[in-house]
């Protein structure tokens, strides 16, 4: 066992047992799958309806994604540097970026299998998706942003506020604000344009639409969001958000004072 | 070679000095007990020895190497309860297994015989959230006991435990005296240093003091120590008693006060006229042999922990 095996075994078996991260990640996202798929559907038209499910576990998969970088991951570092782990590992002989790679690998782990989840219940309430295999990967890809975007807001979240509870609380208002007006969980075209505006801006929210573009189809993403300057754009601030966060938690969590 | 050498530490905060220029040396083997009041820099202090904060100024060895280059030579428990109470007492230990580089084979046999050391194989797959103020401290003693670490520093380590746990605590630091492990003790209450070979007496960054236990109480000139149980206590009850101690000061406790008197048998009934005088009621008096509480008390004016 080396130390990031010890850490993203510990992260991921803190991730599973605790009912408010599975309730977050896991069952919320469900839930608002199931009540979706069958009451936000009355007025659409039966060729379509399996491809707007497809489109709310498209979106549902997303803010799962969401509260397990910005709202588990910060919980679980404020929670080790609440209780004094932090300060036992300082005083070990432990290299603080294989500490990181655990947790991020162990995020990357249990938001996959949220959305393998969100998804499958999508599917079996009926969700259909239109995809190619190169659009599959591409999709994933986006899923990788989207967590790593999030994951850079948990990182910042987790080193700023010292206390579990608000880091929690903290991430779970960020993702649920923000994916309630970026097109995330509301549809694009339904959004004021300031807001659409910030739906493009937003790394999350543009990952989102570009997954329900590849899988679902390009009416229920809204716009295009795989242009190349989108694209960039998306990439660039998502890397941004990681490494901002990756540099605050490796300098102020890892501090000495 | 000295397990540890702090040769003139200090520690500033902006302009707070909480280090004023700390000297301590603790021999290969021994245990050595750091008392002090909350603030007075023991937790600074053992908290730059294991590297979590930096030094303003000084020196540090442990086995002649720079603190940060000695990391796997020390076990350090902080005061807070850091294993995760989600996990089971052997998955927190194969953690710090798997942090220490142990393969999962070698940890698995490593974690077993410390579960046995410290008494808890057979509750070793309860989630720690089920375990007792005590299991849980001996449980992360024993993330300080993996092989090659030769220094244990305990901070504050019986605090919040019922007299029972700190006591089956205690007698495991005794235990593994017995496998020359340095242990380097943090402390407010003077009953765990007076287990300690050495203690040294820390108030406002400095150590004032330093000796064995009997040597620091014979060094204070304090002989016997009047303990009184009162049902109620009140300024006027400490004033009075004021009368009879040396210096005119009595120590607060939780349960009464501690008169400092030259003649204790003839102080006694007086000090029992005084208090029915005032409507006090004694439940208890009782001579005692000076703690390190009092020897502290005595040398600083100052009570070692707030009463309750």
């Amino acid at each position: 066992m080396g130390q990031i095996t010890a850490t993203l075994g510990k992260t991921i078996k803190e991730f599973l047992r605790q009912k408010t991260i599975l309730f977050w990640t896991i069952a919320w996202p469900i839930l608002w799958v199931l009540i979706g798929s069958f009451s936000f559907v009355e007025n659409v038209p039966n060729e379509v309806i399996s491809y707007t499910r497809g489109a709310i576990a498209v979106s549902m998969s997303v803010f799962a994604l969401m509260t397990a970088g910005m709202a588990n991951l910060p919980g679980n570092i404020a929670q080790d540097r609440e209780r004094g782990l932090l300060s036992k590992l300082m005083s070990m002989p432990i290299n603080p970026w294989r500490d990181f790679v655990g947790r991020i690998l162990a995020l990357l782990a249990f938001s996959s299998l949220a959305a393998i989840l969100v998804t499958l219940v999508g599917y079996g309430c009926g969700a259909r998706f239109s995809y190619s295999p190169i659009g599959l990967l591409q999709g994933i890809g986006f899923l990788l942003l989207v967590s790593l975007a999030s994951a850079g807001i948990g990182m910042l979240i987790g080193t700023f506020i010292k206390h579990v509870h608000g880091a929690i609380m903290s991430g779970v208002g960020i993702a649920v604000v923000t994916a309630a007006i970026s097109g995330v969980m509301t549809p694009y075209p339904y959004l004021p344009w300031l807001l659409q505006q910030f739906a493009r801006t937003y790394p999350i929210s543009s990952s989102s639409s570009s997954i329900t573009f590849l899988l679902v189809g390009e009416d229920y993403a809204g716009y295009n969001p795989l242009s190349a300057s989108q694209i960039t754009f998306t990439v660039v601030i998502s890397l941004l958000l990681f490494a901002g966060g990756l540099v605050a938690y490796s300098r102020f969590c890892w501090k000495k004072e | 070679m000295d397990a540890l050498n702090v040769e003139k530490l200090t520690k500033k905060y902006g302009d707070n000095e909480v280090l004023k220029g700390v000297d301590l040396k603790i021999a290969e083997g021994e245990f050595y007990a750091l008392m002090g009041p909350n603030g007075s820099g023991k937790t600074t202090l053992a908290s730059i020895i294991v590297s979590v904060r930096s030094p303003s100024g000084g020196k540090i060895e442990i086995y002649g190497k720079k603190p940060e280059d000695a990391k796997g030579l020390i076990g350090y428990i902080p005061q807070e309860s850091f294993s995760s109470p989600i996990l089971t007492g052997k998955e927190n230990l194969m953690y710090f297994a798997g942090l220490l580089g142990y393969s999962k084979k070698a940890a698995e046999k490593i974690v077993n015989e410390l579960l046995n050391k410290i008494g808890l194989s057979e509750d070793a797959n309860k989630r720690v959230s089920n375990y007792s103020g005590g299991m849980r401290k001996r449980l992360e003693i024993a993330t300080a006991l993996f092989p090659d670490i030769k220094i244990l520093i305990l901070d504050e380590p019986t605090t919040g435990l019922d007299p029972s746990a700190r006591r089956k605590f205690l007698g495991l630091i005794q235990e593994l005296r017995k496998e020359k492990i340095t242990v380097l003790l943090i402390t407010h209450i003077g009953a765990d240093a007076e287990l300690a070979s050495r203690v040294g007496l820390i108030d406002e960054g400095k150590i004032i003091a330093e000796d064995e236990p009997e040597g620091l109480k014979k060094a204070s000139g304090l002989k016997d120590v009047i303990n009184i149980e009162t049902a109620t206590k009140s300024e006027k009850v400490a004033k009075m008693l004021s009368k009879f101690s040396e210096k005119k000061k009595v120590l607060e406790t939780d349960v009464g006060y501690r008169v400092y008197c030259k003649d204790v048998e003839e102080s006694i009934p007086e000090i029992v006229r005084s208090l029915d005088a005032i409507g006090c009621k004694a439940t208890k008096i009782e001579t005692e042999k000076p703690s390190l509480e009092d020897v502290f008390f005595k040398l600083t004016e100052k009570m070692i922990r707030e009463v309750s």
